[in-house]
């Protein structure tokens, strides 16, 4: 079962990356997601913890629902252009996140002594999926796939915790979800103000301030 | 529990923004900010003589360390209280803001300052990182306070590479538990716990995850390469906010830094720190050098000042001796009073002459005559030249990289420092003296700035003159400080 999740999440983020169009890319976001849900949700039902009942929950409703709503009413609201202004082609991209597959492989593999660890493979993806996010927010050109590559390396931070030590500590981990709620709001937030002022949200054209 | 005092006037202050609506409320404001300063000497003094560190519930630690650096904000957020006063009213006066975005503008300061002052005081490293990010998402509304483009750009500049910076320091923060784990503890990231088991750590983890805090702190402390936003952010925010910005919410990134520098220090050993924080520090003071050289936006000046200095800070801490500790220590408060009372007179200057383009300002002690003389001092204090606090905590900077035997580091440190004291001289010689544009009139400082200017100025040649006197004390304190 655990595979299967796992595979899920690996699958999820292939599909980000190669997305060509905003809502695809929220969408798998929210596969991406819902995967994490379900981890977490087998691992508090295996040992009746209701920490783990409680972050699961809280994963359901920040990650699967509310905030991939909040993103699809901003593009709705500001009826922007959905294209995500690929700087690299799907097909390109795609053969980066395999390079970037092995790379994280070999980054556990070598680095964290994570051969003793059960988790191990785990690590590997979770380690991806962070770069997975980096690899869209550089190479993808409007503020909303920014917003979405900081909330999956975010994800990819839930998987490394859960994998190296079982989690943050509960009340960090509370604390770190509002966070990133509240800063997906604030970013909503420019995203409008952006789009007021400059009439779209193509983050490549913001350079008015150099040097 | 005068931590608790600290922490609640700020939160007060910020409530009672959005209720009170008199014109009165810059100066209660101030009033408030004036006892978080006098509690926070207090508590340094306390800490400095207790013999432990005092915990709260295992969620607050407080030691000499943390004080400082409480009391570091504390002053920069007074004089920024005492210098939003006059500033505001001028703003309004000008009809470049409202009178509800004013009551907007003082409770996002007094949040601002609120989640500032909780980084320090935090013992969980979780909490640590998230104080730190609210600080970014906080602050980046008064960054893009006017709402102009510029404004707006450099606000979801801000956000987003502090934000991506400081996924990385969550990363390592996780990956120091990972190892605190493995090393036999339970689950928790506590930093009291983690530094008492920092010996029996695996090294190699312990390496790598400092490499991610550095990376993710670093950006939010502007170290370069890793500063971009800092320039376009520090010059687009309201004046005091700008003092802000460089003058403390930098300084918690470092302090962020310092907490896990600590850990790797009692694990791997001093060597690997303090390589890569000289390293670090190199690369922002020969960047920022070049941009000071070639700038032409006063406020950009100024913040990439602020990244030279940063970067002083961060060789201080890594030559390790603790002469150079002792330094860049002094150096955290030095910089933070001067830079931000830098900035009140950029804010001075750019709100008479509406511009930020030093080609076009011209004959400023003429313009605002005490504003003038005040930037004059200033420019001088924050080059290094004595009388003034710069000067000696960067001799003695200097001084321990040479009893180090580190000619190179000295040397290049020198070299840069050069460099940017004549840029200094050229730009704001010329900006300071020289024939008023057409058309301006001369025009007064407000009582509240010149206060603030006053109270800046008196610590900046205190410090200076004071130091002298008491260098053994001043080792002995900063043994306490890091538990040496």
């Amino acid at each position: 079962m655990q595979a299967m999740i796992l595979f899920g999440v690996l699958v999820s983020t292939y599909l980000m990356v190669i997305a060509k169009r905003t809502p695809a890319l929220i969408r798998s976001f929210r596969y991406q997601s819902f995967c994490l849900f379900l981890a977490t949700l087998i691992i508090a039902l295996q040992e009746h913890e209701l920490d783990l009942y409680i972050i699961a929950g809280l994963l359901f409703v920040l990650k699967v629902v509310l905030i991939p709503y909040f993103l699809n009413r901003i593009i709705k609201r500001i009826k922007a252009n959905e294209n995500l202004g690929l700087l690299i082609n799907p097909q390109l991209s795609l053969l980066w996140a395999l390079g970037f597959t092995y790379l994280s492989w070999v980054f556990t593999r070598h680095f964290l002594a994570a051969a003793q660890l059960a988790g191990g493979s785990i690590l590997a993806i979770a380690f991806f999926v962070v770069f997975a996010g980096i690899f869209l927010m550089i190479f993808r050109m409007t503020a909303l796939a920014q917003i979405i590559g900081l909330l999956i390396m975010e994800n990819g931070l839930f998987l490394v915790a859960s994998a190296v030590s079982g989690g943050m500590p509960f009340f960090v981990e509370i604390a770190i979800f509002f966070d990133v709620f509240v800063s997906v709001l604030i970013m909503g937030f420019f995203v409008y103000r952006i789009n007021k002022l400059f009439t779209h949200i193509d983050v490549n054209k913001l350079s008015r301030l150099k040097g | 529990m005068l931590i608790v005092l600290i922490l609640a006037i700020p939160a007060l202050l910020a409530a009672g923004a959005l209720v009170i609506n008199k014109k009165v409320f810059g100066i209660i404001n101030s009033l408030g900010y004036l006892a978080v300063l006098t509690a926070s000497a207090v508590l340094l003094k306390e800490t400095l003589l207790a013999d432990s560190a005092c915990t709260y519930f295992g969620f607050i630690y407080l030691d000499a360390l943390s004080a400082f650096f409480i009391f570091v904000i504390s002053i920069v957020s007074f004089a920024a209280a005492l210098y939003s006063i006059g500033y505001i009213k001028k703003d309004m006066e000008k009809g470049l803001m409202t009178k509800k975005k004013a009551r907007i503008y003082y409770a996002l300061f007094n949040l601002f300052c609120f989640s500032m002052f909780f980084v320090p005081a935090m013992n969980n490293l979780g909490m640590l990182w998230v104080a730190i990010e609210m600080t970014t998402l906080i602050s980046a509304f008064l960054v893009g306070f006017y709402n102009t483009k510029e404004s707006v750009e450099a606000a979801w500049k801000y956000i987003i590479i502090c934000s991506v910076g400081i996924i990385f320091a969550l990363l390592g923060t996780i990956l120091f538990s990972y190892a605190y784990s493995l090393s036999g503890g339970v689950k928790s990231l506590n930093w009291s716990l983690l530094a008492a088991s920092a010996g029996k750590m695996d090294k190699n983890i312990l390496k790598v995850a400092f490499i991610f805090i550095l990376v993710g702190y670093g950006t939010k402390a502007g170290l370069a390469p890793m500063h971009t936003w800092l320039p376009d952010a520090h010059s687009q925010a309201v004046a005091p906010i700008s003092a802000l910005l460089s003058g403390v919410l930098l300084k918690t990134a470092l302090y962020a830094i310092l907490r896990f520098g600590i850990i790797v220090i009692k694990g791997v050993g001093f060597s690997y720190f303090g390589n890569l924080m000289i390293l670090l520090g190199l690369i922002s003071l020969g960047l920022s050098a070049c941009f000071i050289l070639v700038q032409k936006d006063l406020k950009r000046l100024l913040a990439y000042s602020s990244i030279e200095h940063v970067g002083i800070i961060s060789v201080g801490l890594g030559l390790g001796a603790p002469l150079a500790m002792a330094g860049a220590l002094l150096h955290v408060l030095n910089h933070a009073v001067v830079k931000s009372f830098m900035f009140f007179g950029a804010g001075d200057i750019v709100s008479a002459y509406q511009k930020h383009n030093m080609n076009a300002i011209r004959g400023v002690i003429k313009a605002l005559p005490f504003t003038g003389i005040m930037l004059l001092l200033g420019v001088f204090a924050l080059t290094g030249f004595p009388p003034f606090s710069i000067f000696i905590s960067e001799i003695l900077i200097i001084i321990a990289a040479f009893t180090n035997g580190s000619y190179l580091i000295a040397g290049l440190l020198l070299f840069f420092l050069a460099i940017i004291f004549g840029a200094f001289i050229y730009h704001f010689g010329e900006m300071l003296f020289g024939n008023l544009p057409k058309g301006m009139k001369a025009a007064g400082t407000p009582l509240s700035a010149k206060l603030a200017f006053l109270f800046l100025f008196f610590q900046m040649c205190a410090v200076g003159f004071v130091l002298v006197f008491i260098k053994k004390d001043l080792l002995w304190i900063v043994q306490k400080l890091f538990q040496l």
